[in-house]
């Protein structure tokens, strides 16, 4: 019976709470669920179908989407590019410091949690009327979402033609939003970007010239290599101006991405070299005293070329024509 | 004195007394450094340029540049990482057996490993280049931190190797469960370290080991110096006394020295798995023909080669399984700690049971309760679950109120309320059901293995579950819930089959039950580890998310598995109450009582299987539930079957639900998996449970 008294105490406790939680928190909110968001607009809208990347039917019964959520920082780059501010996205100051330079964020945009979880309670505040998310989340995350609002689910990558793949994601959600004119510009821009480039690398006599791009990481002495293989995005955009991605080696089906060590870059030959990087920077810090690298030619001729911060490797137009800037910058600059 | 006395007993009594042949400690040696050499050269001969032995011999006769950059920019970088590795986690291993007289103390058994990567990843997490012996003083400290906190609780091994490694592996999971968190935190920031924290050999220069070898130096040569003394306290405390050995600062002195050593590896190359443990083993058991070899003077040196043997070894293997490309994706550490556990499962079967003393979980030490007090018990307890579950609805990443839920149960809440309770609902109930579903299990595993520290996880069942479920998940990412149940429930009836096959020896100790237990949890681990690496290697958050037990994005069809196993499970766990009751005492009262001890031994242990692989679909993997609840509800209302099996399930789901409702809600919009803070929940608790029942 030692601990009775302090059972009935924390009892009491737990009672006064639980009273103090009587009420509601609904201040003035519209009551029972759908229907009364739709914007005052008198003339009747088209609904709008679209198949996502499930193969399943999306239907926007109000037209196109105004408040949209973004679950994954490339879709959240896309919707940026094409005009339409997401009121919501997950880790949206990650977002800031990997991968927005190219296509900033308003200090509207909701924090929504992080990538792998985002909240739900936050994504439903924001009265979405279009959630896009990658294909990675759970079936079951995505039916719990379509209750909130219809979802959109995009593939983020697809390594046997990501660039026609990210054109294809670019006008699907353009066609969500009601931007196809803007994603048509936005997308004749990144080509008019390739081309011009392409044209002054071939003027720089760098046509098929090899190159050759990494990230990395290093933990103590230990460094492991992503290489951005054949069917990457980043190895995509290269090919089209004309270079040679000069990295054979296994890649996944999604990415295009492999890894290896420093001793596995050793077959890389004249070529040049691309690679990003945060402040902790294993190329420079990393690798640099290291013979084979050291060695490599396009490290002995200074070919090396750190991406700008925030340059988003996965990411949709605004990141690919930032890299491809960079990359005609540093070759033929 | 102990249960489990100095080393040779231990290792020497599973055959029948040999003939001693002395083997020559020069020859021994010798024998191990040729070993070592041999495997060193092939380790050269491997790595993903291609270059092989005949280019690597040109070297001989004429200097070709590129093999001899390959030569110094990579293979020797790797062998010294390799040796460095080897034998810091060899002779750190050796003299934590020998402090311990515990043939099962090693680094990673004791917590040191995962203490030392925790405050590496602390570091890392900074996201500032720092420099190494930072990161080794760092590694140091928390390695240091960790040893002495499970030397505490387990009375410095005098305890028993059982209760060793009960400590140290919960410690471990513990310390493991803030790294994860970390990790998840902060993913960017620490992309490599998921594959780095089953520990890597990739260097690309010798200055961690380098910077780190002076240390390693340090280290061998204090247990050398420390040799005589280590010598006399395998005597025992009490003769090393009596010959003038200040046993206490004997055992500091080698446990600091250990411990630097471990750390050393852990900075080198992560924490690479079960070396410490195996290494300085397989030295004692070819000793245990050889005297001379035992003599720490040698023992220790010794261990050492054989710890460079087992990590160049492994690393070989690696690489002619999985070929020198993919051998870049496998951490060396998972062959490792998968052959290093194995090593362990063939220790605990060659482990003689102790005997009938046992800290049984029945009523010793805790005073039979008043009828009353159990009523007031299970009143309150059956209170804090109403509590905990409207608690659990109302908070989250936002606050909601009693008339919120009125109007949602009239269905008449906006939808801001009703997004909310319908997201929070599924994960309430899959996190009170599956908590109690753990505690039941809990109890049960702890009742047949009459070990009060055991857990469903302990007995490799948790991770089984979680391997079946990564094996669909991965291969099939739109699995239903039947598909993953089923997985999950397959891979831990496989597990748990393989773990009473290889503990059972004509008779199951339940002491060699928990160590076999241990081992294939561990072998299933690395399984785990290399599965994801090898099929899904960009996305660890999500594989770190799933297996550290989260009810994110659950919904109510995914508990349906968990309601139906718990109906079927519960009344025949209550109904076998008395059974358990003399399970829980020893092997002979039973069987005098006339108990089929295997018939019920083996269904309440399907049940436990049942029950923890039904609760993975709705949490995925949580540990410490399992463990606390049991324990709690024992000390609450005493050890009777029939009080305990109904009080620990409502101790396990307030438990479970009430980390659920914190992980959802301190750093919302962002989420803690509830299992990461039931292991910081759970942990002190268990620390203090661990201390306050050390023999004395």
């Amino acid at each position: 019976m030692r601990r009775s008294p302090r059972l009935l105490l924390a009892l009491a406790a737990l009672s006064a709470l639980l009273l103090g939680a009587c009420g509601t928190s609904d201040d003035g909110d519209t009551a029972g669920g759908g229907g009364g968001d739709t914007p005052g607009d008198e003339s009747s809208v088209e609904p709008i179908t679209l198949t996502d990347a499930r193969g399943v039917e999306v239907v926007l019964e109000d037209g196109p989407a105004t408040t949209v959520v973004a679950l994954e920082w490339m879709q959240a780059e896309v919707l940026v590019t094409l005009g339409v501010m997401p009121v919501g996205v997950a880790d949206p100051e990650g977002y800031s410091i990997w991968a927005g330079t190219s296509a900033p964020l308003d200090d509207s945009v909701a924090d929504l949690g992080t990538r792998g979880e985002p909240s739900f309670g936050a994504i439903g505040d924001l009265e979405p009327d279009l959630i896009v998310m990658d294909a990675g989340a759970t079936d079951d995350v995505v039916a719990q979402l379509e209750g909130y609002a219809p979802v959109l689910v995009v593939q983020g990558s697809d390594a046997s033609d990501n660039l026609a793949h990210m054109r294809a994601n670019v006008e699907l959600i353009a066609q969500a939003v009601g931007a196809e004119d803007r994603a048509a510009e936005v997308l004749a821009d990144l080509d008019a970007a390739i081309e011009e480039g392409r044209q002054a690398l071939a003027d720089a006599g760098l046509a098929g010239d090899g190159w050759a791009m990494a990230d990395g990481w290093m933990d103590g002495s230990t460094v492991s290599i992503r290489m951005f293989g054949e069917g990457s995005l980043m190895s995509d955009l290269a090919e089209a101006l004309g270079l040679e991605n000069q990295w054979t080696g296994d890649v996944d089906d999604t990415w295009g991405l492999g890894v290896t060590d420093v001793e596995g870059l050793s077959s890389l030959g004249e070529l040049h070299f691309f690679y990003s990087a945060a402040e902790d920077d294993v190329f420079a810090d990393g690798l640099v005293g290291n013979p084979i690298w050291d060695a490599l030619p396009f490290v002995a001729n200074g070919d090396v070329h750190k991406l700008d911060a925030g340059t988003w490797t996965f990411g949709g137009p605004a990141a690919a024509q930032f890299f491809v800037e960079q990359v005609v910058a540093a070759l033929a600059g | 004195m102990t249960l489990a006395p100095a080393e040779r007993p231990a290792l020497a009594e599973g055959g029948a007394p040999r003939p001693r042949r002395r083997i020559p400690t020069t020859a021994a040696l010798a024998t191990a450094l040729l070993l070592v050499v041999v495997l060193a050269a092939i380790h050269l001969t491997q790595g993903t340029s291609g270059l092989g032995a005949s280019d690597l011999l040109r070297l001989v006769t004429e200097r070709d540049q590129h093999t001899w950059n390959v030569l110094l920019g990579s293979r020797i970088p790797r062998l010294v990482a390799a040796l460095v590795v080897g034998s810091a986690l060899g002779a750190s291993g050796a003299a934590l057996q020998s402090v311990a007289r515990n043939h099962l103390a090693s680094p990673e058994l004791l917590g040191v490993s995962a203490g030392a990567y925790l405050a590496v990843t602390v570091v890392a997490v900074t996201g500032v280049a720092v420099p190494i012996w930072l990161t080794g003083s760092a590694a140091f400290a928390g390695g240091l931190l960790a040893a002495a906190l499970v030397m505490a609780i387990s009375a410095g091994g005098a305890a028993g190797p059982t209760r060793l490694v009960l400590a140290g592996s919960a410690a471990s999971m513990a310390l493991g469960s803030l790294t994860t968190l970390l990790l998840l935190l902060f993913q960017e920031e620490t992309r490599g370290l998921f594959a780095w924290g089953s520990g890597s050999l990739l260097a690309v220069n010798t200055d961690a080991s380098r910077q780190m070898a002076p240390v390693l130096v340090l280290g061998i040569v204090g247990l050398v110096w420390l040799a005589t003394r280590l010598d006399i306290l395998a005597l025992g405390d009490d003769a090393a006394t009596a010959l003038g050995v200040g046993v206490r600062s004997t055992r500091v002195l080698a446990t600091v020295f250990a411990v630097l050593l471990a750390a050393a590896a852990v900075t080198v190359a992560g924490p690479i798995g079960f070396v410490g443990l195996s290494a300085p083993v397989i030295t004692r058991l070819v000793g245990a023909r050889s005297p001379n070899l035992l003599k720490h003077r040698v023992l220790v040196p010794l261990s050492a080669l054989v710890g460079v043997i087992v990590v160049v070894g492994s690393d070989v293997a690696l690489r002619a399984v999985f070929g020198a490309a993919r051998g870049v994706e496998v951490p060396t550490g998972v062959v490792t700690t998968l052959w290093g556990s194995l090593l362990l499962v063939a220790l605990a079967r060659a482990h003689r049971d102790s005997g009938p003393v046992r800290d049984a979980p029945t009523a010793h030490g805790t005073s039979v309760r008043s009828r009353r007090r159990v009523v007031v018990v299970v009143v309150a307890a059956g209170a804090a679950v109403v509590t905990a579950a409207v608690v659990g609805l109302l908070v989250g990443d936002r606050f909601l109120l009693l008339g919120d839920v009125a109007a949602w149960i009239q269905d008449e809440a906006s939808r801001r309320v009703t997004f909310r309770l319908d997201e929070r609902l599924p994960r309430v109930g899959g996190a009170l059901l599956a908590g109690a579903a753990l505690a039941l299990a809990g109890t049960s595993v702890q009742a047949v293995s009459r070990n009060p520290l055991a857990e469903p996880g302990i007995l490799g069942i948790t991770a089984g579950a979680g391997l079946g479920a990564v094996v669909v998940a991965t291969s099939t990412p739109s699995a239903g819930v039947w598909a993953l149940s089923g997985a999950a429930t397959i891979g831990a009836a496989l597990t748990f089959v393989v773990v009473y096959g290889l503990a059972w020896r004509g008779g199951l100790s339940a002491d060699r039950l928990v160590l076999v237990g241990i081992g294939v949890a561990a072998a299933v681990g690395a399984v785990t580890v290399m599965l994801l690496v090898l099929t899904d290697p960009w996305n660890t958050p999500k594989a770190l998310t799933w297996l550290s037990g989260s009810t994110y994005g659950r919904r109510l069809p995914h508990l349906v598995p968990l309601v139906l196993t718990l109906l079927v499970v519960t009344p025949g766990l209550l109904a076998a109450h008395r059974s358990l009751d003399l399970l829980a005492i020893d092997e002979d009262v039973p069987r005098v009582l006339g108990v089929r001890l295997e018939r019920v031994r083996w269904a309440v242990l399907a049940g436990a299987v049942a029950l923890t692989a039904s609760t993975v679909t709705a949490v995925g993997v949580v540990g410490f539930v399992g463990l606390v609840a049991p324990h709690a509800a024992r000390a609450l209302v005493g050890g009777a079957h029939r009080r305990v099996l109904v009080v620990a399930p409502l101790l396990g789901a307030v438990l479970l639900s009430s980390a659920d409702t914190i992980g959802r809600s301190v750093i919302a919009p962002s989420q803690i998996p509830a299992g990461l803070i039931t292991a910081l929940v759970g942990t002190p608790y268990f620390v203090w449970l661990l201390y306050r029942s050390r023999p004395t």
